[in-house]
């Protein structure tokens, strides 16, 4: 029996798995992508596009599961697992390189020194129990006085000698000197040019100083080229305010005004004049006023003329 | 369409003062009706507190213009009257200036009054003070400042000018696109 015929009838009606191209494709299993670098076909892309885009993609894909298919299984409940290999496609990065830290005040001094630093393993080990123990955390060995339960008291302790509590407050001095460094280092790497942080600090101080009278500056004189400082926002009364309380306002508003208005009067005549008339007329008539000043002229010259 | 804030306020008062002195009591303190000032795109508004509650449905962008306009706020923050106020300036205007038939249309073209169209200054009025101007038969045709005083104002030459013109109803007209 000859089955050449029906097996040939058989394949025609599948394409074959093996993809050929001129040049061949680029297939990357662990990104379970593929690059094709031929050429377009003019022809067949003008001719239709559609069926042109599908073979292209199904190469690219039947490319793909040849790979994935040669790849090392690992059998699993579901069924054989394919072992991907790391992937080869170098990505570009989508962000840039983290900035080096800036260093503390200890490194620039061991680097300055030529300090080499040395890691300390966490567990340490102990001689009494004969055994590893944690350097800090729970029962570490920074902790071995604290959490004894029974300490030795030297001959001249106070009577209130507390070991216990003598050695916790050592090591909570200890860690709040770490955070206390750490916030230096931390503020000393924000900080740029003395300049600017001494800058920045007048405009804080500015700022402050100007909400800190008692009307929150509000009644303050507004000086020449000052800025309105940033960050306030502006407020409005509601528009549908009643009428009543509007009016209200505006004649206070109107009657400051007038007072201010007064206030300008009384002292503008001093900024022309050098002399403080009134004063002047005080001193004259020895605190009698202007009046009697006036009368006394006379009085001279009534005796000048009876003379 | 707000309240003016108390700069705002205190800006327009003292630009009203300059023509009708102490008696803006009179436009805030009214006896008819209920009367406010309303700032929208910068011009500032003097309506009744009725128009202005129904003025409050429409949205900013759809509003006009409501009740009177008075002036407007210049970019750098300075009021400026316009025309249309000048029905509430004549109405409590402290110093007047009348100005003969012959000079009513130079004025109404925008010139400055001119000593020969003077007819009636009010007494005593002070050099730079804010004057409304009426024709010879009282009718308010626009305002201005005095540059001279009325006591200076008798040793000048014809062709001098006695107010500076700001305002005059001839606006009306001239610009009517960009007034209201």
């Amino acid at each position: 029996m000859d089955v050449s015929n029906i097996l040939a009838s058989h394949a025609a009606k599948f394409q074959t798995t093996n993809v050929e191209k001129d040049i061949a494709i680029e297939v990357d299993p662990g990104y379970l992508t593929t690059a094709d670098f031929n050429s377009i076909d003019e022809e067949s892309y003008k001719w239709n596009l559609e069926e042109h885009l599908q073979s292209l993609a199904r190469d690219g894909t039947q490319a793909l599961i040849n790979a994935l298919f040669s790849l090392p299984t690992a059998s699993s409940p579901e069924g054989p697992i394919a072992q991907l290999p790391p992937p080869t496609t170098e990505l570009p990065r989508a962000k840039p390189l983290p900035k080096p830290k800036p260093p503390t005040k200890w490194e620039l001094f061991a680097a300055a020194k030529g300090i080499q630093k040395k890691k300390k393993e966490k567990k340490e080990w102990d001689e009494e129990r004969q055994e590893w123990v944690d350097r800090w955390g729970k029962d570490g060995k920074n902790k071995q006085v604290e959490e004894q339960w029974l300490t030795e008291v030297p001959h001249n302790a106070n009577i209130d000698h507390d070991p216990r509590k003598t050695a916790r407050e050592e090591r909570k001095a200890r860690v709040a000197k770490n955070e206390k460094q750490r916030l230096q280092n931390l503020a000393r790497a924000a900080e740029t040019t003395p300049q600017e942080s001494r800058k920045r600090d007048i405009e804080r101080t500015l700022v402050q100083a100007r909400t800190s009278t008692a009307s929150m500056g509000r009644f303050d004189k507004q000086l020449e080229g000052e800025k309105k400082p940033r960050g306030i926002k502006r407020k409005f009364n509601p528009t549908e305010t009643s009428a009543d309380d509007e009016r209200k306002a505006s004649l206070a508003l109107l009657t400051r005004m007038e007072s201010d208005d007064k206030k300008m009067r009384k002292e503008s005549p001093r900024e022309g004049n050098i002399v403080n008339v009134r004063k002047a007329v005080r001193h004259a008539s020895k605190g009698e006023g202007a009046i009697a000043l006036a009368r006394k002229g006379e009085d001279g010259k009534k005796r000048k003329g009876r003379r | 369409m707000r309240p003016l804030t108390e700069d705002e306020s205190k800006a327009v008062f003292t630009k009203l003062a300059n023509y009708i002195g102490k008696n803006i009591i009179h436009l805030i303190d009214r006896p008819d009706e209920r009367y406010c000032f309303r700032l929208h795109k910068d011009r500032v508004y003097y309506a009744t507190e009725t128009s202005m509650r129904l003025a409050i449905s429409v949205a900013r962008p759809s509003l006009v213009s409501l009740g009177t306009c008075f002036g407007k706020f210049t970019k750098s923050g300075k009021f400026k009257l316009h025309i249309m106020a000048l029905d509430y300036l004549a109405q409590y205007a402290k110093y007047k200036v009348w100005i003969k038939p012959n000079g009513e249309m130079p004025f109404l073209y925008g010139n400055h009054v001119l000593k020969a169209h003077l007819g009636r200054i009010t007494e005593d009025t002070p050099e730079h003070q804010g004057v409304v101007i009426f024709s010879m038969s009282d009718v308010p045709l626009g305002f201005g400042v005095t540059a001279r005083s009325t006591v200076d104002t008798r040793k000048l030459d014809p062709t001098a000018i006695i107010v500076f013109h700001q305002a005059d109803v001839g606006e009306y007209l001239r610009d009517e696109e960009t007034l209201f």
